[in-house]
């Protein structure tokens, strides 16, 4: 008998054990190893102190900026490519006008503060650079402008000022020397005061989210703690994720998604899945607006400039005019596909009757990209002029502004003057809608909207305006 | 002109709709939703002359004025909502006269509808509506007399207990032509807000005619004026009708229910709160039941755990259904699919259905219903309702996970794994044997820790109890219950009718000048300070029952004694989305399980009560007392003829099966422990032996593989019969495994059988008749002597007769009955999804199969130890594996292998 390597009963051996662990293995249900959600969040590195690396001195904010891309080359060059740096979009071809159209703060307005232009000594201290005393076209053209400091510095130890440039006081040195990977508190800094104050602008972006609990914010709150760029994911400086409010048409993937962490995940429950198709992730998951801090839904610029009227921060304020405050409502919901089917632009004709819209979400019942997506709208009553019948941008800051002299005609006239809008001389004041995409402030699956908030009684979605004969539950789901 | 009137309806009807559509659509603006259907258009209110009301002043007749577009005389006679039990209303000498809310004896609201000839008048039918009558319709039992006459028409009389009212203890005249009678009240369900307290205050006066009326006050319809009603002209239009928008008429919705049935709150909006076990919301008080899409965790109850209970009250009412999405009207043409159920076999749709029109006419107020324990007017219109089954097809939603679907649905109900646990308390207790100071009943509440109702109390929720319930096709499904356990005084009458002690003659005999009688706080004041607490009401000595007994034969009652009475309540709502319902198969297949978890039915008992019969529910469990003295309700799966695995356990089987274990091992330690000591004092001498070629490889392969599979089934079959001791394993997981074991060793074992047919091996299984058992007892006698005196074994093992006759007759009997018999019990459990009754189901199979896989086990122990007597104790076992034995040399049997190998010569010449 030969010597095998293997005698012939370890290999009948190994087959009975496989006979019998394939059939199992093969027929045992096998739980789904799915990745958890956080699994898909950005690894950041860790980022390096800087206290020992940063020398002064540095007088200005460009001197800071000069010692950054000692070591940094790149990253002025890069980050003078962004939004952050332009203020304005690529050029559109739009089809209400002949010509290609760049949309952004730098050249358009909105129903706010209305526009920046002949502003920039007050605007541009939410722009993230320096100089802009020295002119638009020279102030984007160096890098040196480039303001680091607003998205790496800690807040706290940096400010900005007049022009774009450092608050008066800001110890430089500090403020280089603690920089770090940008936080909700940099971010937050433009975006929840955007609009003059906290909550303003955005309703889903406020103060609040500087310490957010769980229930404000599921994933921003809690132990989560995430930060902005968790979600707008960033790679040489560009960041992701833009919304309409400045835009025309949003390219998907620059646009920040739910299914970016929340990959292949549905509802267990087969029900809710079938509305994926019409309702946006926000719409149930969002179910009001502005829950902790209020956030402004109509301004009437006409009532401003009043003498002998008193100021307050959430009804009147002189400079700006009546307002109205509201906190934790309903957002408005439209079809939207992640476009402006119109934004207005300078120049453009008001709407003859009533309302002129600064912006007007895209999408409709018929269009299959179109989901169901909730708003805040915004409105005004804003100056226009009366013969050229398109909406005017006032010169408010600065000694010959109108929060100075608080006189329109001047202020229009200045404008004319500064940004070549023509003024006949004529002013009166126009409604303008303007509708602001609710995507932060997200709830937990138990703490969404139920059935009933809009198939119930007083349900919250209009469905005849939507495009819908009534209720899908009785009428049936969009062809 | 008859001809006309459904297509004017008809008619008006289209152009409300065209106009209100018109409308709609011309809005830009989101008009305010109303409330109610536009559809209803304006109409006269008439009185019960028929005369309308602006011009009368007098109270509104439903009948009369529905009644010029409906069919109401239809409506009303084709509404069990109405009748109540009237219609079989029977006198009788027990209890249960009828068995609708008119006649049949609640022992929660207590008092009792007397009967003709009672000797005590309890409820008369005036009293028994003033009780009742807010959480009725009206109609029926409250406008028409047992024997069928309209309750105005009948002769007042202090004999007859239609037309008398107690009071003081005496029987006065009841005038029901001063009172009216309540017409089936079409207000009440068809308005979004009936003036249901009005109306309640009404008929609690024995107002019975101003009921409907009533209804209506404050809608800016109809107020109250000195000389009886005034009804506002602004309301009406020049055509005396009044005008739609100010009386909005609309299909019942969920609020409507709930103004008699329970707890009913909308999803959104405050946090619910519930007036915990009051029967003024009976569904509720009775089992916990909530009509609610909120979640739990947003209401308003101090409940344990609430943090976590993110589910919904009920998802059916989450998801926006209405009551009457399953309880809807039978001839409602849009349950069109119900209807069609009766059509010949080989029509698919049948188009010739009830028109709209007609419909509205003539809607039958007959509406689906389930087969609930308690709700029993009518019981011919059980089971009419949609059920679970006929909307969510099971088998796709369990598929992915629950092995054995059919065998599960086959004997338990969808409720049973999707009404968990209720987050409401329930009424437990009510013992009528003692009365409290107000006239109530001394009751217990499940579900809350401290009083019902208060702040401080902690609302726990129960879980219900499985019971059996016997559908009306008959099948048998497991189903969720509260138990309600109540006892009481009853007495024989003067007409030998069994009757409930009077609660006015349970007051004379408990109560006295506001407080307790003298002599009951003697006999019940256990801690001796002169007040009776609730804790101390109740008769729990044969001295306490005595006291109440002499006293309520004092009051002339014959033969009072106390009985007790066990209710199932179904509970059929609250039901709850797979994710929070049970799905962890340890819940029922485990030692505690839920199929055999005890409920409490009282924390103390007078007697022992009887589980009613009267139901569809069966109570085939044992009541029993805890050690806490309470008094338990503990299910019997097995006398369902259920067999849970993990839970059921036949002991008999076990002990049987455990013993011949245990024996046999005794056996082999013992018989072991021998040879080792008779080696000892004997060493065996050395004894020739040669090496042969025992077992070629296929048969080493089919051994060890079977060997695998039955060490394996039999390791994973413990673990399903006795998943407590195994609870790291998933239990449907081993099931799986299981079954692919078994599938295993049935094709090993029929490939091995082929083999052994094909080769003719198997004679050597087969014993040889003749001169077995001279031969077996030569082989007994060698275990039993020789081996001891290690003498060589009798017969010698040879590769083409490996087997002496003992070991013969083994396996004969291992394969042919053992092996057999758990295959076939096998596959015949497995058929059970299919056929739940098969040879005896499974309460006869999975016994069965236990026993011989305990028999299994015996044959694997001593087998192993049977290698051992080899030529050394090791070798068989080698020989199994490499296929070469060492086996003794037999002088004869050389001969007998010479002869074999002469014979091959020849055969082969």
């Amino acid at each position: 008998m030969t010597k095998k390597r293997f005698p012939l009963w370890t290999v009948g051996l190994v087959g009975i054990f496989l006979l019998v662990l394939v059939p199992v293995l093969y027929f045992l249900p096998r739980a789904q190893s799915k990745k958890e959600p956080a699994a898909y969040l950005p690894v950041k590195p860790v980022h390096v102190d800087h206290k020992d690396i940063v020398k002064g001195e540095f007088k200005t904010g460009q001197d800071v900026t000069r010692a950054c891309l000692e070591c940094h080359e790149d990253a002025a060059t890069e980050f003078m490519k962004t939004t952050h740096w332009t203020w304005e979009s690529k050029a559109f071809d739009v089809p209400w006008r002949e010509d290609d159209v760049t949309i952004g703060k730098v050249n358009q307005i909105n129903n706010f503060c209305i526009g920046t232009q002949g502003n920039e000594n007050k605007c541009m201290s939410c722009h993230a650079g320096y100089g802009w005393e020295q002119g638009r076209e020279s102030a984007l053209a160096n890098p040196e402008n480039v303001d680091c400091l607003a998205c790496h510095a800690d807040t706290g130890a940096y400010g900005k000022g007049a022009f774009g440039n450092p608050a008066e006081g800001v110890d430089l040195l500090a403020a280089a020397q603690g920089v770090r990977a940008p936080t909700r508190d940099n971010c937050g800094k433009c975006h929840f005061d955007g609009g003059g104050g906290n909550g303003v602008k955005h309703g889903d972006l406020d103060e609040s989210l500087y310490f957010p609990n769980e229930n404000l914010d599921i994933h921003m709150g809690g132990e989560k703690n995430m930060q902005c760029a968790d979600c707008h994911w960033t790679k040489d400086h560009q960041v992701l994720g833009r919304m309409i409010a400045d835009n025309y048409t949003i390219d998907p993937k620059e646009q920040v998604s739910c299914e970016q962490c929340h990959v292949d995940q549905k509802h267990e429950d087969e029900r809710l899945n079938t509305h994926l198709s019409s309702v946006a992730c926000q719409t149930c998951h969002i179910p009001a607006i502005a829950l902790e801090d209020p956030t402004k839904v109509t301004w009437d610029w006409s009532q401003a400039g009043q003498e002998g009227r008193e100021d307050d921060h959430f009804t009147y304020l002189k400079i700006k005019g009546e307002f109205v405050y509201d906190k934790n409502f309903a957002p408005t919901y439209l079809w939207f596909n992640g476009n402006n089917e119109y934004r207005y632009i300078l120049g453009d004709k008001i709407s003859e009757d009533g309302v002129t819209y600064i912006n007007k979400p895209a999408g409709s019942i018929d269009d299959k990209n179109s989901k169901i997506f909730p708003f805040k709208v915004h409105i005004a009553k804003q100056p226009y002029d009366v013969k050229n019948k398109h909406l005017l941008q006032p010169i408010t800051s600065g000694k010959d502004g109108f929060w100075t002299t608080f006189d329109w005609n001047s202020s229009f006239e200045l404008a004319q003057e500064r940004m070549g809008l023509a003024y006949s001389g004529e002013y009166d004041f126009t409604t303008t809608y303007m509708y602001w995409p609710t995507t932060h402030m997200v709830q937990s699956a138990d703490k969404a909207l139920q059935c009933e908030a809009c198939h119930g009684e007083n349900g919250r979605l209009n469905w005849e305006e939507l495009g819908y004969p009534g209720d899908p539950i009785d009428w049936g789901r969009r062809k | 002109m008859k001809r006309y009137t459904i297509p004017a309806i008809l008619g008006l009807l289209l152009v409300t709709i065209a106009i209100s559509v018109g409308v709609a659509l011309a809005s830009s603006q989101p008009a305010p939703v109303t409330q109610a259907s536009v559809l209803h258009p304006n109409f006269a209110m008439l009185d019960a002359n028929g005369t309308n009301v602006l011009e009368s002043n007098g109270a509104v007749s439903t009948m009369k004025t529905c009644g010029q577009c409906h069919d109401t005389t239809f409506i009303e006679s084709h509404a069990f909502h109405a009748d109540l039990g009237l219609s079989d209303y029977q006198e009788t000498k027990d209890l249960n006269a009828s068995s609708g809310t008119f006649g049949k004896w609640d022992p929660l609201t207590y008092r009792y509808l007397s009967q003709n000839g009672d000797e005590r008048l309890d409820l008369s039918t005036a009293e028994w509506l003033m009780l009742n009558g807010e959480r009725i319709a009206g109609g029926g039992p409250a406008t028409t007399s047992r024997d069928g006459a309209p309750l105005a028409d009948l002769k007042s009389s202090a004999e007859n207990p239609e037309t008398t009212l107690l009071q003081n203890g005496s029987a006065a005249v009841w005038d029901w032509d001063k009172s009216g009678t309540m017409e089936m009240n079409c207000f009440l369900c068809h308005l979004e807000s009936p003036n249901t307290a009005a109306r309640a205050e009404a008929i609690r006066a024995g107002e019975f005619g101003s009921a409907n009326t009533a209804t209506l006050l404050d809608l800016n319809i109809v107020s109250k004026s000195a000389d009886g009603w005034s009804w506002s002209a602004d309301s009406f239009n020049e055509l005396g009708e009044v005008k739609s928008e100010k009386i909005a008429i609309q299909d019942p919705t969920n609020q409507n229910c709930a103004a008699c049935h329970g707890e009913v709150h909308p999803n959104a909006g405050d946090p619910l709160l519930i007036d915990q076990c009051d029967l003024s919301e009976p569904q509720t008080a009775t089992t916990g039941q909530v009509v609610s899409g909120q979640r739990i965790n947003q209401s308003g109850l101090n409940l344990q755990g609430k943090a976590e209970l993110d589910r919904s009250w009920d998802v059916h009412a989450e998801r926006e259904l209405q009551c009457t999405d399953c309880h809807y009207a039978l001839n409602n043409p849009s349950h069109l699919s119900e209807i069609q159920s009766s059509n010949p076999e080989h029509l698919v749709y049948d188009p010739r259905s009830l028109e709209i029109g007609e419909y509205l006419q003539r809607p039958d107020h007959n509406f689906a219903r389930g087969q609930s324990a308690q709700f029993n007017a009518a019981p011919e219109y059980k089971g009419t309702m949609r059920r679970c089954e006929n909307c969510h097809d099971a088998s796709k939603g369990h598929a992915d996970w629950l092995p054995y679907v059919d065998t599960h649905m086959n004997s338990m109900s969808c409720e049973s794994c999707h009404i968990p646990q209720m987050y409401a308390p329930a009424i437990q207790t009510y013992d009528w044997t003692v009365i409290t100071l107000n006239g109530g009943a001394v009751s217990a509440c499940r579900g809350v820790e401290g009083t019902p109702n208060e702040v401080t109390s902690l609302v726990s929720g129960y879980k219900p109890v499985l019971l059996n319930r016997t559908n009306v096709d008959g099948n048998s499904l497991l189903a969720p219950y509260n138990l309600i356990t109540s006892f009481y005084w009853v007495y024989d009458d003067a007409n030998g009718s069994k009757r409930p002690v009077r609660l006015v003659d349970l007051e004379s005999v408990y109560l006295s000048n506001g407080g307790y009688a003298s002599d009951i706080v003697t006999a019940f004041d256990a801690n001796g300070d002169g007040a009776l607490t609730n804790s101390e009401l109740a008769i729990d000595s044969a001295a306490k029952e005595d006291a109440v007994k002499s006293k309520l034969l004092a009051l002339g009652l014959n033969n009072p004694r106390i009985e007790g009475m066990v209710q199932p309540y179904s509970i059929n709502h609250n039901v709850t989305k797979g994710k929070y319902a049970v799905n962890d198969c340890k819940a029922c297949h485990n030692e505690d399980s839920r199929v055999a978890q005890p409920i409490k039915l009282a924390d103390s008992a007078p007697v022992i009560p009887v589980f009613v019969t009267n139901t569809n529910v069966q109570g085939s469990g044992e009541i029993v007392k805890g050690e806490d003295g309470a008094l338990y309700y503990q299910p019997q799966p097995a006398s369902d003829d259920m067999y849970v695995f993990g839970s059921s356990r036949v002991s008999w089987v076990d002990w049987f099966g455990a013993l011949a274990f245990a024996g046999s091992l005794l056996g082999v330690l013992g018989h072991g422990t021998l040879r080792y000591l008779a080696a000892r004092k004997q060493p065996k001498e050395h004894v020739e032996t040669k090496r042969v070629y025992m077992y070629e490889a296929y048969r080493r392969f089919w051994h060890w593989l079977q060997t695998a599979s039955i060490v394996l089934l039999l390791f994973t079959g413990l673990i399903i019969h006795r998943p407590d001791i195994f609870g790291a394993f998933s239990f449907s997981n081993i099931v799986i495994v299981h079954n692919i074991l078994a599938v295993i060793l049935v094709i090993n074992a029929a490939l091995s059988l082929f083999y052994h047919l094909v080769t003719e091996r198997i004679r050597e299984f087969i014993p040889h008749p003749y001169g077995f058992f001279d031969d077996a007892i030569l082989q007994a006698k060698y275990y039993i002597n020789g081996i001891f005196k290690s003498e060589g074994h009798p017969f010698e093992k040879r590769p083409d007769s490996r087997m002496n006759p003992i070991q013969k007759a083994t396996y004969f009997a291992i394969l042919n009955v053992l092996l057999p018999l758990q295959i076939i019990t096998g596959a015949l459990m497995w058929a059970v999804q299919l056929f739940p009754n098969i040879a005896g189901g499974l309460p006869f199979l999975a016994p069965f199969h236990s026993l011989v896989a305990w028999l299994f086990g015996t044959f694997i122990l001593v087998h192993v130890y049977m290698t051992t007597t080899g030529a050394t104790p090791l070798e068989a076992m080698r020989a199994m594996v490499t296929g070469y034995e060492d086996v003794e040399i037999h002088d004869e049997v050389h001969q007998e292998e010479k002869k074999q190998e002469d014979k091959g010569k020849k055969k082969s010449k």
